[in-house]
């Protein structure tokens, strides 16, 4: 199961690119939260979240989501999301999330947009 | 596999030029075959045992003139033993000239009990007619007491996991009201699917009475799974107990949820829920309801003229995750006949094999096909449709349903 999900985070020039891919549920949530956790933000960075690969997303995906946004706000950093699915944005119209992340495209979009 | 018996003793081996490794050599066969860790018996084929080793004689506790000639292997057998021998050990051997992996039972002449494992080949002659059946039995009293611990712990488990799933449903039933409140010209419904029986769910509703005639009831949808989302629903279910006591505003009790589940939950672990709150204010013909919403799937409204709707609420955000989160309201009148439908997303998020079965409009086009209905009786209808996904629901479903009856109508 545990290949179903994979968490990675990259260095970028403006701060940290995290790419989550597979399926992120109840299961796999921890690790996602762990990683975010791990990441050390500095003041104006931005942390870009990448989640094209993405295949599923829960409720407890969408916590995650959130816990970043927290550790991003605590570091006074920025968050952007990339590539949302389009399910999961037709989730974040019904929940009243859309417009509570600045999303993009792309990765290079969310960068130049914050630089 | 078997010791040729009527063998003669080994002959030259050729590692007799190395007198240390030939004296550790067996040089007996037949003490090879006597002696050998493992019971050695030969028997014609209508089962009377011609040859049988002293290790097997030892273990049963006879001599070998007690046997040889005088009984067949199936004596040996306990009852159970006996028949199985005749219905498959026999029948198979004969068919197939040999059977291996039998688990007996040997009774020994003592009364005792020798689990055993047993294989039989079938020894042919020249011309291929059978002969012979010789069989090899290893001791298996350690391997026996091996299962049967092994038995002992999944018994232990089974009855473990029976626990679990009885302190799930206890906690889980404490997290709904065990019957929803009588309603003065209302019909009230509810139902509970949880997604397993060994987890508590996310999902929680109530309906109970306010000052001044009116009721409140709330229907939502906690995050995550398990116990912790069992406490955030607990917490959810109190804190919205106690805020429309002294909030009239719908909206206003939402505020206070959200505040306090922001309070408690926040970092690196945010907790939210998804949550429809609403006043029923019930009239001479009717009733007036006030609705709030924090994310949550809006709830259905089915006319008394037979159509369905959704009542929107736009813009609101759920519940706890986000401190200055924004909540949406909608007012609306109940005639007789009425019957509004909440519902968790456990109906709308319903996959087979990671598919949507049901998005909201598709719940409207088949709550178009039940109305005009009444409270109990949409509960039934969506509850039916949900055990027709089958395995596909791997969420919770709640469902709460009020209506007006037509015959409250003066």
């Amino acid at each position: 199961m545990t290949d179903l999900f994979t968490a990675t985070a990259t260095p970028t020039p403006t701060g940290v690119l995290v790419r989550f891919a597979g399926q992120l549920d109840a299961d796999t949530a921890p690790r996602a939260r762990q990683v975010v956790a791990d990441l050390a933000l500095s003041r104006g960075a931005l942390l870009v979240l990448d989640l094209g690969a993405l295949e599923f997303c829960d409720s407890s995906g969408i916590s995650v989501l959130l816990a970043a946004r927290n550790a991003a706000t605590a570091a006074d950093a920025g968050i952007a999301l990339v590539a949302v699915p389009a399910r999961l944005s037709r989730t974040f119209a019904l929940i009243g999330l859309d417009g509570v992340f600045a999303t993009y495209a792309t990765v290079a979009d969310a960068v130049a947009a914050w630089s | 596999m078997m010791c040729e018996a009527d063998d003669d003793a080994l002959g030259d081996t050729g590692q007799d030029d190395d007198p240390a490794f030939s004296a550790l050599l067996e040089d007996s066969v037949e003490d090879l075959y006597e002696h050998a860790p493992c019971g050695y018996l030969s028997t014609l084929m209508d089962g009377t045992i011609a040859k049988i080793n002293a290790t097997l004689l030892d273990w049963l506790g006879y001599r070998g003139e007690d046997l040889v000639g005088r009984r067949r292997f199936a004596d040996l057998l306990s009852v159970g033993g006996r028949i199985y021998h005749e219905t498959h050990i026999a029948p198979t051997l004969s068919m197939h000239g040999e059977i291996g992996g039998l688990a007996l039972e040997l009774r020994a002449s003592d009364g005792t009990r020798l689990p055993v494992m047993v294989t039989s080949v079938v020894k042919t002659g020249p011309d291929g007619t059978a002969q012979l059946i010789r069989t090899t039995i290893f001791d298996a009293r350690d391997r026996r007491a091996y299962e049967q611990e092994l038995l002992r712990a999944r018994q232990e488990s089974d009855r473990e996991r029976e626990r679990v799933q009885k302190l799930a449903t206890t906690l889980q039933r404490s997290l709904l009201p065990p019957v929803l409140p009588v309603v003065p010209g209302m019909e009230v419904a509810a139902y509970y699917h949880p997604a397993s029986t060994d987890a508590v769910g996310g999902d929680f509703y109530d309906l109970f009475p306010l000052a001044g005639g009116t009721w409140g009831f709330f229907l939502g949808d906690v995050s995550g799974k398990g116990a912790p989302a069992a406490a955030v629903t607990s917490l959810a279910r109190y804190t919205l107990r106690a805020a429309a006591v002294s909030h009239r505003d719908p909206v206003a009790v939402l505020h206070v949820l959200n505040t306090v589940l922001n309070h408690e939950y926040h970092g690196i672990d945010p907790r939210f829920c998804t949550v429809l709150y609403g006043v029923l204010t019930p009239d001479a013909d009717g009733c007036s309801l006030a609705m709030a919403g924090g994310g949550h799937p809006p709830a259905a409204l089915l006319g008394a003229d037979g159509s369905a709707r959704f009542l929107e609420l736009p813009g609101g955000q759920l519940v706890g995750a986000l401190p200055d989160a924004h909540f949406a309201a909608v007012e609306v009148r109940l005639e007789p006949g009425d019957t509004v439908l909440l519902y968790s997303d456990g109906l709308t998020e319903a996959r087979t094999r990671g598919r949507v079965r049901h998005s909201e409009e598709e719940l409207l086009d088949f709550l178009d096909t039940v109305g005009p209905t009444t409270a109990p009786a949409v509960v039934a209808a969506v509850a039916a449709l949900l055990a027709g996904f089958g395995e596909g629901v791997d969420d919770d479903t709640a469902l709460l349903a009020l209506s007006i009856p037509v015959s409250a109508e003066p």
